[in-house]
């Protein structure tokens, strides 16, 4: 099924949650509202000519601060079928929250907890909902754009503030390199 | 029955397979070497430790643009025209180098420095054995300026733009001199 | 079901040896050497048996996304690299195709198509020699892991001849390679081809023919195909359950159509379908294939200058691109997003590691023992690197 053919389908089905599509884009992508993405999931998921088995990617998006909005894009692809779609759903930088998929491809599971760990957006019905890279006492979402390193991190400093001191450099300090060839 | 002495001898058999290969190896020449008095040829292009041939750099601060990890530290002072000598690529030396630092504690070997050089001045070596006590052994200063000598040149650099700075406006105030009579 | 083993555990941060009822939680790693790195397993146990595995990552986390941010494209390559520093060439492959997909640049010297297969391929025999012989010495054979590292010194010298470096090579750049071929690259591929082959005999009459290390793998760790699929496992773990899919067949990149090559799955000869022993035969396998694609690749390697199409800045238009490639340890992809600089607006790399140990529950159908998690965990060959990214 083409990227048109597949966007149609989903606008028959859910309407005004489709909200978007990028025909020309390399990768065509549909963007639909963050609370359909589940039902959208199921649907692309069963739904017999379309049947998306596989996951291939969900990454977490900063759009940046002047739009103000967090993304979650899926990259779907059908391995009967042989047709990749990709699915966008924005949501706010504040509280964000989107519905799991993880029901629906389990390899989502942690892809989300990757997302959240990452970016801060909350995941819905989501049955294991931790930081799965950083320590569960990180404090904020390093992928952000406008993110700040705490300052310390169970006593130890965490940003970086160049090199200490130069001590005990003298003794190499003017030492004559040769050309080693 | 059958099967669970079948299973039984193969699991004698098996393994003397096996030994037996490992026993032919016995009188097989050993693979391995002796490092410290037997060494292996290293390739021409080899990329160990990194080298700056300080007659040729120009101070054109390609190297550390292209550093992915910042390992390349260079400062720079203009040279003033009657100073200005060639490199052996026949490039001019617009700029005195003041320091060149390359740390090679942090440097990840990627050999990304050495190909937008245009006099070929840095390149990495096939010395691979150097080591140290300490972190700031492996910092290598490829220049040996003392700070006074630096200072010098910068005041002398000083002192030549407010030279052409004053020969300058005094061009331009004669300029209008001219032009109002 | 993890939420109750956590309050089983008892402790905040999940790390205490507490008995309740009949469960005992293990901490296997992470300094363990079965692991493969530093991965900690949360094993709640009831006697030998394993009940649940719940594992901790995160202790090699590099920030690789968040540096990739701060970087320009080409200075990204070695970052890459870093990734899953046991197949690097495929590392670089990846990310080297993503950016020229996302720069829209298709033609390309033949010469350099087919450098990038031969490395690849050579990169993927090195990365499953060293699977294999960790394997083994996971199970308790230690013979065949030194001689796999035997034969990988000898890749390992030919990349260093190429190259330079001998584990991180920054060698395939977007649109070209970082050196063309010395003289006489080829003749020397095909002395290591000729010397393997018969080395890959050996190692099955040694390793996978040996009864004792059969009944030991042969069933356990049993993945089924819907599982794979469904946990977005690739490469060998989800050929070993018996899928016939290879990315290199399915959706050529580069010129693999080119290239006639079978894909080994797994048949559950012994044992059951999916079960660790087929995983690890499908690597031994493979590396026939590999030598097959890499005659091939010498034979028609045309003459030329490989960096003839090298784009001179790599700024690609606002836009983004997924890309997957096959690499060793299965499904690779790389995820990029351009604003039009020259530094990715956002690189979030899909490592097939991630996934395929997101899987270990779907491979405990009950009666898996603490001795078989070992067996289990080494048989997805993972790299933590990669896993923490």
């Amino acid at each position: 099924m083409t990227p048109e053919a597949i966007h149609g389908a989903l606008q028959q089905r859910f309407g005004q949650a489709v909200t978007a599509f990028e025909a020309d884009a390399i990768d065509p992508t549909v963007t639909v509202e963050a609370s359909a993405i589940h039902d959208v999931g199921a649907f692309l998921r069963s739904e017999p000519g379309l049947l998306f088995d596989s996951l291939m990617c969900l990454s977490g998006m900063d759009y940046g601060e002047e739009t103000s909005s967090l993304g979650v894009v899926y990259h779907l692809h059908s391995t009967s079928l042989r047709h990749t779609i990709t699915l966008r759903v924005e949501v706010p930088r504040q509280d964000g929250v989107v519905p799991t998929v993880c029901d629906i491809w389990r390899t989502a599971e942690w892809h989300e907890r990757e997302a959240f760990d990452l970016f801060g957006m909350r995941f819905d019905r989501h049955p294991d909902h931790r930081r799965i890279l950083l320590p569960d006492d990180w404090e904020g979402h390093p992928l952000l754009k406008d993110y700040q390193v705490q300052e310390f991190y169970q006593g130890i400093r965490v940003p970086y503030e160049g090199d200490p001191p130069e001590i005990g450099m003298d003794v190499y300090r003017f030492q004559d390199r040769e050309d080693p060839v | 029955m059958l099967q669970y002495f079948r299973n039984i001898w193969e699991g004698f058999w098996t393994p003397l397979v096996g030994l037996s290969l490992t026993w032919r190896k016995l009188f097989t020449p050993a693979v391995t070497m002796q490092y410290p008095e037997e060494r292996w040829e290293l390739p021409i292009n080899s990329r160990m430790q990194l080298f700056v041939n300080m007659d040729d750099c120009i101070g054109c601060l390609q190297c550390e643009r292209v550093c992915p990890v910042q390992c390349i530290s260079i400062d720079t002072v203009k040279a003033v025209p009657g100073e200005v000598e060639e490199a052996t690529t026949g490039h001019k030396k617009r700029l005195h180098v003041t320091k060149f630092d390359i740390d090679m504690v942090k440097c990840c070997y990627c050999d990304l420095c050495t190909f937008p050089c245009p006099t070929e001045c840095i390149y990495m070596t096939p010395s691979f054995e150097d080591s140290s006590p300490d972190r700031y052994g492996l910092v290598y200063h490829f220049v040996n300026m003392t700070p006074q000598h630096a200072a010098e040149l910068e005041e002398k650099a000083r002192q030549f733009d407010e030279a052409e700075a004053a020969k300058k406006s005094a061009k331009a105030a004669e300029a209008s001199a001219t032009a109002t009579a | 079901m993890c939420a109750m083993a956590r309050q089983t555990a008892g402790d905040e941060l999940g790390i205490s040896y507490e008995r309740q009822g009949d469960d005992l939680v293990l901490q296997m790693g992470p300094q363990h050497p079965s692991t493969h790195g530093v991965l900690r397993l949360e094993i709640v146990t009831d006697g030998e048996l394993v009940k649940h595995i719940t594992p901790h990552l995160g202790y090699l986390h590099r920030c690789f996304e968040k540096h990739a941010e701060a970087m320009t494209y080409p200075q990204v390559i070695p970052y890459a690299d870093r990734m899953d520093y046991l197949s690097a060439m495929n590392q670089e492959l990846a990310y080297v195709l993503a950016v020229e997909k996302l720069m829209g640049l298709k033609a390309f010297p033949d010469r350099l198509e087919y450098i990038r297969v031969l490395m690849a391929e050579l990169q993927r025999i090195a990365s499953h020699l060293l699977a294999i012989g960790t394997y083994g010495l996971d199970i308790g054979a230690m013979t065949p892991f030194f001689w796999c590292f035997r034969d990988r010194e000898k890749i390992l010298d030919l990349f260093e001849w190429v190259s330079g470096a001998r584990l991180l090579y920054n060698y395939l750049w977007v649109g070209g390679v970082a050196h063309d071929l010395p003289a006489g690259y080829t003749d020397r591929v095909m002395e290591f081809v000729a010397y393997f082959e018969p080395r890959v005999q050996e190692l099955n009459s040694l390793l996978s023919s040996n009864k004792i290390f059969i009944e030991r793998v042969a069933s356990i760790g049993i993945l089924t195909a819907e599982d794979a699929i469904s946990y977005g496992i690739g490469g060998p773990n989800l050929r070993g359950s018996g899928v016939k899919w290879d990315l290199r067949k399915e959706e050529p990149y580069g010129i693999y159509e080119r290239f006639d090559f079978d894909v080994p799955v797994g048949t559950g000869e012994f044992g059951v379908l999916g079960s660790a022993w087929d995983r690890y035969i499908v690597r031994v396998r493979e590396m026939l294939e590999s030598l097959k694609i890499i005659r091939q690749v010498v034979d028609q390697m045309p003459g030329g200058d490989p960096n003839e199409a090298m784009p001179r800045r790599i700024r690609p238009a606002k836009g983004e691109a997924y890309l997957r490639t096959e690499s060793p340890r299965g499904e690779l992809g790389f995820y990029l997003v351009s604003d039009g600089t020259e530094k990715p607006f956002r690189c979030k790399a899909r490592s097939p590691c991630f996934t395929a140990i997101s899987a270990l529950n779907a491979m405990n159908h009950g009666g898996l023992l603490i001795a078989d998690a070992v067996a289990v965990v080494g048989s997805l060959d993972i790299v933590l690197g990669e896993i923490d990214r």
